[in-house]
């Protein structure tokens, strides 16, 4: 289970490079890391063209023994660990969203087929390259939105329609933890709140909100629709700022 | 006019001979012609006018206008006119100054309107062509002008004129003698003098006196002020306004009229309306609080000259009245009586309609206000609804006492009018069901009749939706009626037995009717068998229905004979009086039999006296399984009761119920009747949990309702705006109750979330019906 991330002070690009630097191409950096506990031994491989059956029996490895379609969630470990990618990692919860994984900690082969196809990817090595541009696509503010979005049915319980709370503020500190400065103080007011869970419209209306309403809240349209879940959160921020006088 | 066409000179021939008219006059003769209408003129104006020849001056006077020498008589006349005017005329106005100025100037009015009229009959033909022709006044108007400018407006007398005549205005308005006529004729003068417009009237007279007017009210509203009466105030003002209007009408010009008048109302009413309205111990709350009909209309009279001089006294009327509603509702929990609240509240609409009658004959202003307080007040208690309902339950049962139907018809419509302010009108319903319920089983209606009466009043106000189940009680009364017929039947041909009980079922539709907690008792053996003889009936005809006994809602009525003594033989006979309605027994000691009328729950504790003398309270309630609430108050009334009700025993005596009290039968029982009817406790209203607990109902039933109303909403439009939606729901449901726009936002959320709507992509903030 992915846990709050708290990379505000790490650069958007670090993971790329702490790859490649392993590898020693592209490096910017003089790391002195050397560890690496890839299978593939550090060599660039010649680009192949990409090789479906290759890509299933890459799949194999990692999936269950009584399921072969499946990679359940010991097998996402070791992909990461093979990956050298942390599981909290953001550009874990992209590619997800290339697979359309249903659900986190889980792979099916048809997700499996369907994402890393699109990346052309059939080994590690050649994933491992994908990785910079899985975190390009969250600069794309209609692909972050898309990923966003995602990972709300993602990350829920699929018996459950909403996220619970602790849950959803892993996700939002994942997702918009560099982003937008009000989280911490979101999270604030949900702790001292009586939601347990947030439903998709809430999630949504999250995203919607960091990047509609200012720190100051001067640009709050009480009238916009927003959900009531945000209208207390706004008037919570008021009273804690001193700048309400409603109880 | 002949033209002179041959020319000059004559022509001496044939039998016609056409003598040319002489085009051109000497010199001498114009002014021969000129002297002489000159004099003629000064004669007239002098009033000797009786020796002149009119056919005379008036042909020279055309023969100089033909000749064209129009120019030099107007000139002349002029001169004339002015010389007159300036050296006689005014001398003679100027000397009478401090003696007689406004005979004198009247009488020069007259003679100079007199003689222009003859001067200008004899320069007639000027008028009509030289004056045409040169755009000039026509010898009247010129006549007014020079009279206006060198007498009227000349100096000392223009000032000593309007000197004259507002002291004149004085001296009246003190109630002084004036001389009235002198001042018409003088103001009717000015107006003449203006020519076409009421210029001169305006700005030698009327100005100045209407600024005098001004000044003068304005020290007389402080002098009525001074009084400290608003009716007297009043009073005045109005004999003020009618006086002025009267002297304008008849003594000055009639078009001042409006003005003086809007000065009076300036100054008196307009300037302190306010002050007036509110004054204590005589302003408008003193007269409403006084039953001051007649002095409320004179002040709405008044007030009603000025702008904003009705909404001034509206607003100090709608204070008091919410003031006075206030009290009335704000009646503390314990001291609340539904009637007495209802009732009084019916009281002060009577009170404000009288006065919306009488003394603003139905305003609409006020007729507004009146509403919009008592629907504000009406709902400042969060029991309006439940005891409206209670006050029709009242009228509706059984023994109302000195009402006649019409009475009761009145007083319901009134209440009707109460009920359209109520905001929360679906507690209402929720109460009024309860309560026609109880009506209906316990068989307290006065008449069916006057029930669908009051139903078909709130269908006309609310719909049918309000009303559709209280109809289906109705209908299941009445289907309970014809099953009991075909029950009996299938008894009397089946040969089944009751077990000796007299059975009477009603069936009712779970939907319709209020619903009841879920309770049960254990019935004793007799009519518990009977009740099953009656369920298989009824399934047998209806499968698929299932039948659950209300036990909190039946009653019974007992066979039972008492073997112990009598009650004190003296006690009884104070008591009877008068032919007894009795035939019980006779024998002072034999066994005395009665009816008890009783309640389903209180049956079944009597009945366990047949096997047992003394039970505890603890052996009756494992027994029959009753509620505690209702095992209290059914004991309370069959222990602890008034002595004629009395029909079990408690010891230890006391208040308390506790549960190691023993009950036994109180074998001593008499009553003077045969049938004894066991008094329920009776609960005036709910009590605080019961209140809770119905409140958190009509709250689920709220989000139901607004839900459903969303969906109809957006079902039928597709997609809406959020603040458009917020207002439709508002206004769909607000003849059941008001909903606030953040609970509205929760309920849109709700179905979001169940997926009945969804946020459009584009804008976040419009919604979409998704199908």
């Amino acid at each position: 289970m992915p846990r709050n991330s708290n990379n505000s002070t790490k650069r958007k690009m670090d993971l790329g490079e702490d790859v490649s630097s392993m590898f020693g191409k592209r490096s910017k950096t003089n790391s002195n890391s050397t560890v690496n506990r890839s299978r593939t031994k550090g060599m660039e491989e010649a680009p192949t063209s990409f090789n479906q059956k290759k890509c299933i029996a890459w799949f194999r490895q990692y999936s269950t023994p009584n399921n072969a379609d499946t990679i359940g969630p010991e097998g996402v470990e070791a992909f990461c660990r093979d990956l050298n990618v942390e599981p909290e990692n953001i550009a874990l919860l992209v590619l997800s969203w290339k697979m359309g994984a249903k659900q986190m900690g889980f792979f099916t082969l048809q997700e499996w087929l369907l994402g890393l196809t699109d990346l052309q990817c059939d080994s590690l090595a050649k994933l491992q390259g994908k990785l910079n541009y899985l975190h390009s696509l969250l600069l794309d503010s209609s692909n972050f939105k898309s990923i966003y979005r995602y990972a709300f049915d993602f990350s829920r319980d699929k018996d459950q329609r909403s996220l619970d709370v602790e849950t959803a503020k892993a996700m939002l500190g994942l997702l918009l933890g560099r982003q937008w400065s009000l989280l911490n103080s979101f999270f604030q007011f949900l702790d001292q709140s009586r939601y347990r869970v947030l439903n998709k419209d809430q999630w949504c209306n999250v995203l919607e909100f960091s990047r509609a309403v200012d720190v100051d809240l001067k640009n709050y349209d009480v009238d916009g629709a927003w959900p009531v879940m945000l209208d207390e959160f706004v008037e919570w921020l008021k009273v804690t700022r001193g700048e309400s006088n409603i109880q | 006019m002949m033209k002179g066409g041959l020319g000059g000179g004559s022509k001496k021939e044939g039998k016609m001979r056409i003598r040319a008219f002489p085009m051109t006059m000497d010199e001498r003769y114009v002014e021969n012609i000129w002297s002489l209408l000159k004099s003629a003129i000064q004669e007239i104006q002098k009033k000797n006018n009786s020796g002149l020849s009119f056919e005379e001056l008036y042909r020279n006077a055309y023969t100089m206008v033909l000749h064209k020498h129009g120019e030099r008589l107007y000139n002349g006349l002029r001169e004339v006119v002015t010389h007159h005017l300036e050296s006689k005329v005014r001398q003679d106005v100027l000397a009478s100054l401090n003696n007689n100025f406004l005979q004198t100037l009247n009488q020069a009015w007259n003679d100079h309107q007199t003689s222009m009229v003859m001067i200008r009959d004899i320069l007639m033909y000027m008028d009509r062509v030289y004056v045409q022709q040169n755009n000039v006044d026509n010898v009247y108007n010129l006549g007014l002008i020079i009279f206006r400018d060198q007498v009227v407006r000349y100096g000392g007398i223009r000032d000593h004129l309007r000197h004259i005549l507002l002291e004149m205005v004085v001296r009246e308005r003190k109630g002084e003698v004036a001389d009235k006529l002198s001042v018409r004729a003088a103001c009717q003068m000015l107006m003449v003098l203006g020519i076409d417009s009421r210029a001169v009237y305006e700005e030698d007279f009327e100005r100045p006196f209407l600024s005098q007017s001004a000044e003068f009210y304005r020290s007389e509203s402080q002098r009525f002020l001074g009084e400290n009466s608003a009716s007297v105030y009043i009073k005045k003002v109005e004999a003020r306004i009618n006086e002025e209007s009267e002297r304008a009408k008849h003594y000055l010009d009639e078009s001042t009229e409006q003005r003086i008048v809007a000065v009076v109302e300036e100054e008196l009413i307009q300037k302190h309306m306010k002050t007036i309205v509110e004054m204590e111990n005589s302003g408008v709350v003193h007269m409403l609080k006084c039953q001051k009909t007649d002095d409320l209309h004179c002040m709405y009279k008044l007030l009603g000259r000025v702008s904003d001089g009705l909404r001034t006294m509206a607003s100090c009327v709608s204070a008091h009245l919410r003031e006075e509603g206030k009290a009335l509702v704000n009646v503390d929990e314990s001291g609340a009586n539904a009637l007495n609240f209802v009732q009084s509240l019916l009281d002060l609409k009577d009170r404000y309609d009288t006065f919306l009658v009488k003394s603003f004959v139905n305003d609409p202003i006020f007729k507004k206000m009146i509403s919009s307080d008592f629907e504000y007040f009406l709902n400042l208690n969060l029991k309006s609804p439940e005891y409206l309902s209670l006050f029709i339950d009242d009228k509706l049962k059984k023994g109302v006492k000195g009402m006649t139907e019409q009475d009761i018809e009145l007083v319901l419509d009134k209440t009707m009018v109460l009920f359209r302010f109520l905001q929360e009108k679906d507690i209402f319903e929720r109460y009024y069901k309860q309560h026609l319920a109880k009506r209906l089983l316990l068989n307290k209606s006065v008449s069916d009749d006057s029930e669908k009466n009051m139903i078909s009043k709130l269908k006309t106000e609310c719909g049918c939706q309000f009303t559709s189940k209280l109809e289906g009680m109705f209908k299941d009364m009445s289907i309970s009626n014809m099953l009991m017929e075909d029950f009996k039947n299938h008894i009397q041909t089946s040969g089944t037995s009751l077990c000796g009980v007299d059975l009477s079922v009603r069936v009712l539709t779970t939907g319709f009717w209020p619903t009841q907690s879920p309770a049960t008792c254990t019935l004793p053996l007799a009519p518990r068998n009977a009740f099953e003889v009656f369920r298989r009936f009824y399934l047998a005809k209806h499968s698929g229905r299932q039948l659950t006994l209300q036990p909190g809602l039946g009653s019974a009525d007992l066979s039972a004979i008492f073997y112990g003594p009598r009650r004190e033989e003296s006690e009884l006979k104070e008591k009877s009086d008068g032919p007894s309605s009795s035939t019980s027994s006779t024998s002072a000691n034999g066994p005395r039999k009665h009816i008890i009328s009783v309640s389903t729950y209180q049956m079944c504790i009597l009945m366990l006296f047949n096997t047992r003398d003394r039970l505890t309270y603890d052996d009756i309630m494992n027994e029959t399984d009753i509620p505690k609430k209702d095992l209290d108050r059914a004991l309370q009334s069959l222990a602890m009761g008034k002595p004629t009700q009395r029909v079990l025993v408690k010891s230890p005596k006391g208040k308390d119920i506790l549960p190691s009290s023993i009950f036994a039968v109180n074998d001593s029982f008499t009553s003077k009747l045969h049938r004894v009817k066991i008094q329920t406790v009776a609960a005036k209203g709910e009590s605080e949990p019961e209140r809770k607990e119905t409140r958190s109902k009509v709250d689920e039933d709220r989000k139901h309702e607004i839900e459903a109303a969303i969906v109809r909403i957006m079902k039928a439009r597709k997609t809406m705006q959020h603040n458009v939606l917020v207002s439709e729901v508002t206004e769909q449901l607000k003849s059941r109750f008001l909903p606030s726009p953040v609970i509205i936002k929760k309920r849109i959320e709700g179905l979001i979330e169940r997926e009945y709507l969804a946020r459009t992509p584009e804008d976040r903030k419009v919604y979409t019906y998704v199908a």
